[in-house]
């Protein structure tokens, strides 16, 4: 029998192939379905003619005839890929996704090494490509489907007794597969490399492939492997703006992203607002989702967003999330902020989902606390002489306001919480009882450790001792033996209770070998605990540089001095955002983002900047 | 293999549901589309957009809330 169709497709790919016509390549080798009729004839001729089995063997060999033979080397990879391309036409099976995705893995798997070859390997670069986003695909929807790869699960987790051994997902498994691929894009040796380059020869495919990848590494959650990418990348790839308006939008809005979830927000705010501004005007939902990055960064920066941005089609919504915040952050209420950001919530679980809940919580609470002792120096402060001529005094602050500011917010949150009530009342606002603990912080809740529990708390209706008393009192309370009352020693192996009550206060019979407790009971003239913190979260804006000034510790104030000539406000809390960017923006540089070389780079006097490539590691190596 | 024994059954067909709920909110928009189109010049980025318009004020460098009446500062005095 004959092979009219398979025949054909032999033909054209070996034309294809003499003419180095990538992208019809991949045109041609199509394995999404629904496939055109012409695929289903071949993989029925597949089937008669080369079934599994030792058949197979002829069917590389007419594969190896698809490569042209030079200088005695031949391409054995992409005969090797074309006879699994074959093989998998002829055995796939849709319905089972799992056996699918094996397949194509071995398939995306081949064609890669075909793509390492220095000559011919650019002709499948498209392959690669195409056939990568297709198993990028499947694995993200295996993913979301647990229920196909729960056994692959029960598997590799070993009936989930090692917690600890780190499960590779399929994303992240296809991840691993496609950045091979953006090595052999990276590493070209052709044309000139590095940041002198252009993209040309395979290189035209390094944003390509690394965009795919980082995609499947923010699915896996696997961000830190995506480091030695930007590493890699600022190493060898030219620059960046000399590649395509989508592969640059999309990868800044990813390395942005990167270094977001680093906490390093300066230079994330650059590429996103970079991937904002190159990004298509009609592209309403990539603009969306680089804003949801990008407004929150620069919200910790100190910028709010204006409503000019925020009433763009692409911000729809996005208003009702991150006005309440900026509006907290102005208003100063600490406890306000921490219970609108509550982890749980369901309101905060969108920012929770997009990875944005925890550094918004603990980046801005600082702001929170500026805007609180500014409005409190507003109001209680001193601002100095309106005149503005006699030496009096600089403008300062006593922190005893603070305090009473502080101590006055946790009772109106204590008020509000009580007022509640029925199912839906919000749950008492544990902050604002801080101020009455005894020992630790007046600001931040933290329940009692048990281990410290108060020996008063034991529960007197059982009669029994709990463990911290035990500890402390075992030799009294139930000894290894006693005296009963004949006079006869009776052993107590057992640990009973002999005597004492439990539910007795043990701690007035002990000795306390301090006279006096200055940090438990304050002392005339000794700041309190709150006072203590209220000068710690000072000192922290002051170093910061969000606040200008300097504290005394005796009798506590914040002093501004030097305000003689811009009034006290602006010199003691100058603008946030200004304040980072003068500190930030000293170094532009954004790693992981390749710039043109400086044309003429004649060394100044002070020999130039220097590069720090200690960081940068050679391709491949982890 | 073990998902042909009745016993192990429970646990997962109750997982892949409750599983499945949370990834129908997970995929509201989370994944960045792929751009329909390649390329495209800067007169039709947000930036060529506002090109002439260095006015677009999307941030806000100054928030701070000098309003007066603020509720504590009577406690204040």
């Amino acid at each position: 029998m004959a092979t009219p169709t398979l025949d054909q497709f032999f033909a054209s790919v070996a034309d294809i192939v003499k003419s180095r016509d990538g992208v019809k390549l991949q045109d041609f080798l199509q394995i999404e379905p629904p496939l055109p009729d012409i695929y289903r004839q071949m993989t029925n001729e597949l089937r008669q003619h080369y079934p599994s089995g030792p058949r197979e063997g002829d069917l590389l060999r007419r594969c190896e005839g698809l490569v042209p033979k030079f200088k005695g080397s031949s391409w054995t990879a992409f005969s090797t890929f074309m006879k699994l391309y074959f093989t998998f036409l002829r055995d796939v099976n849709v319905d089972n996704l799992l056996e699918t995705y094996d397949l194509l893995k071995t398939l995306v798997n081949q064609c890669v090494l075909a793509l390492g070859d220095s000559q011919m390997g650019v002709i499948v670069l498209p392959t690669v490509l195409y056939l990568s986003k297709v198993l990028a695909k499947l694995a993200m929807g295996l993913d979301r489907r647990p229920e196909l790869i729960a056994h692959l699960l029960r598997l590799d987790g070993r009936s989930n007794q090692d917690e600890t051994a780190e499960k590779v997902t399929l994303v992240e498994k296809s991840a691993n597969v496609v950045r091979e691929a953006f090595i052999k894009c990276l590493t070209d040796r052709s044309g000139t490399p590095g940041i002198h380059g252009k993209p040309e020869g395979k290189r035209i495919g390094i944003y390509l492939m690394a965009n795919l990848c980082l995609k499947l590494l923010f699915q896996c959650g696997k961000l830190r492997n995506a480091e030695q990418m930007f590493a890699s990348i600022s190493a060898q790839s030219p620059p960046l703006k000399y590649f395509p308006a989508s592969q640059r939008v999309t990868y800044l809005y990813y390395l942005g992203r990167y270094l977001f979830a680093n906490n390093l927000f300066y230079p994330a705010q650059i590429a996103l607002q970079a991937s904002y501004d190159q990004c298509h005007r009609q592209a309403l939902s990539q603009k969306r989702a680089i804003l949801t990055y990008l407004i929150p960064c620069n919200i910790i920066l100190g910028r709010f967003p204006t409503l000019q941005l925020l009433q763009r089609p692409e911000a729809e919504g996005l208003g009702d999330k991150f006005i309440p915040i900026c509006r907290l952050i102005a208003r100063g209420d600490y406890i306000a902020f921490r219970e609108h950001l509550a982890v749980g919530s369901t309101q905060t679980e969108w920012f929770a989902r997009k990875g944005i809940l925890l550094p918004l919580r603990t980046r801005c609470e600082i702001l929170v606390w500026r805007s609180l002792a500014r409005k409190v120096f507003i109001h209680g402060g001193f601002h100095g002489d309106s005149q503005g001529q006699s030496r009096g005094p600089p403008p300062f602050l006593y922190l005893s306001k603070l305090e009473i500011a502080i101590q006055w917010i946790q009772s109106q949150h204590t008020a509000s919480a009580q007022q509640a009530y029925g199912f839906f009342a919000p749950r008492p606002e544990l902050d604002a009882q801080a101020g009455n603990n005894r020992v630790g912080s007046q600001i931040v809740y933290k329940q009692l450790d048990w281990d410290f529990e108060g020996v008063n708390e034991l529960d007197a209706q059982e009669a029994l001792p709990g463990p911290s008393l035990i500890a402390k009192y075992a030799d009294y309370l139930a000894p290894d033996g006693y005296f009963d009352a004949q006079g006869q020693w009776q052993a107590n192996s057992a640990g009973n209770m002999v005597d004492g009550q439990p539910s007795a206060d043990y701690k007035q019979f002990e000795l306390d070998p301090y006279a006096s407790r200055p940090d438990l009971e304050p002392e005339d003239g000794k700041p309190t605990l709150m006072m203590r913190e209220i000068e710690s979260i000072l000192a922290s804006l002051l170093t910061q540089g969000l606040m200008r000034g300097y504290l005394t510790h005796k009798n506590p104030r914040l002093a501004i001095p030097g305000a003689r000539l811009r009034g006290a406000l602006p010199t003691g809390f100058p603008n946030v955002w200004q304040t980072i960017y003068s500190r930030e923006s000293e170094d532009d540089n954004v790693p992981g983002w390749v710039q043109p070389p400086v044309a003429a780079a004649i060394p100044s006097a002070g020999g130039g900047r220097v590069v720090n490539l200690s960081g940068a590691r050679p391709v491949g190596v982890q | 293999m073990s998902s042909t024994q009745p016993q192990d059954k429970a646990e997962p067909s109750q997982q892949p549901q409750q599983q499945q709920q949370k990834s129908s909110v997970l995929e509201e928009d989370d994944e960045f589309e792929d751009f329909p189109v390649e390329d495209w010049p800067q007169e039709e980025t947000e930036q060529g957009a506002t090109a002439n318009g260095t006015d677009a004020h999307l941030w806000e460098e100054s928030w701070d809330d000098d309003d007066a009446a603020e509720d504590f500062s009577k406690q204040l005095k």
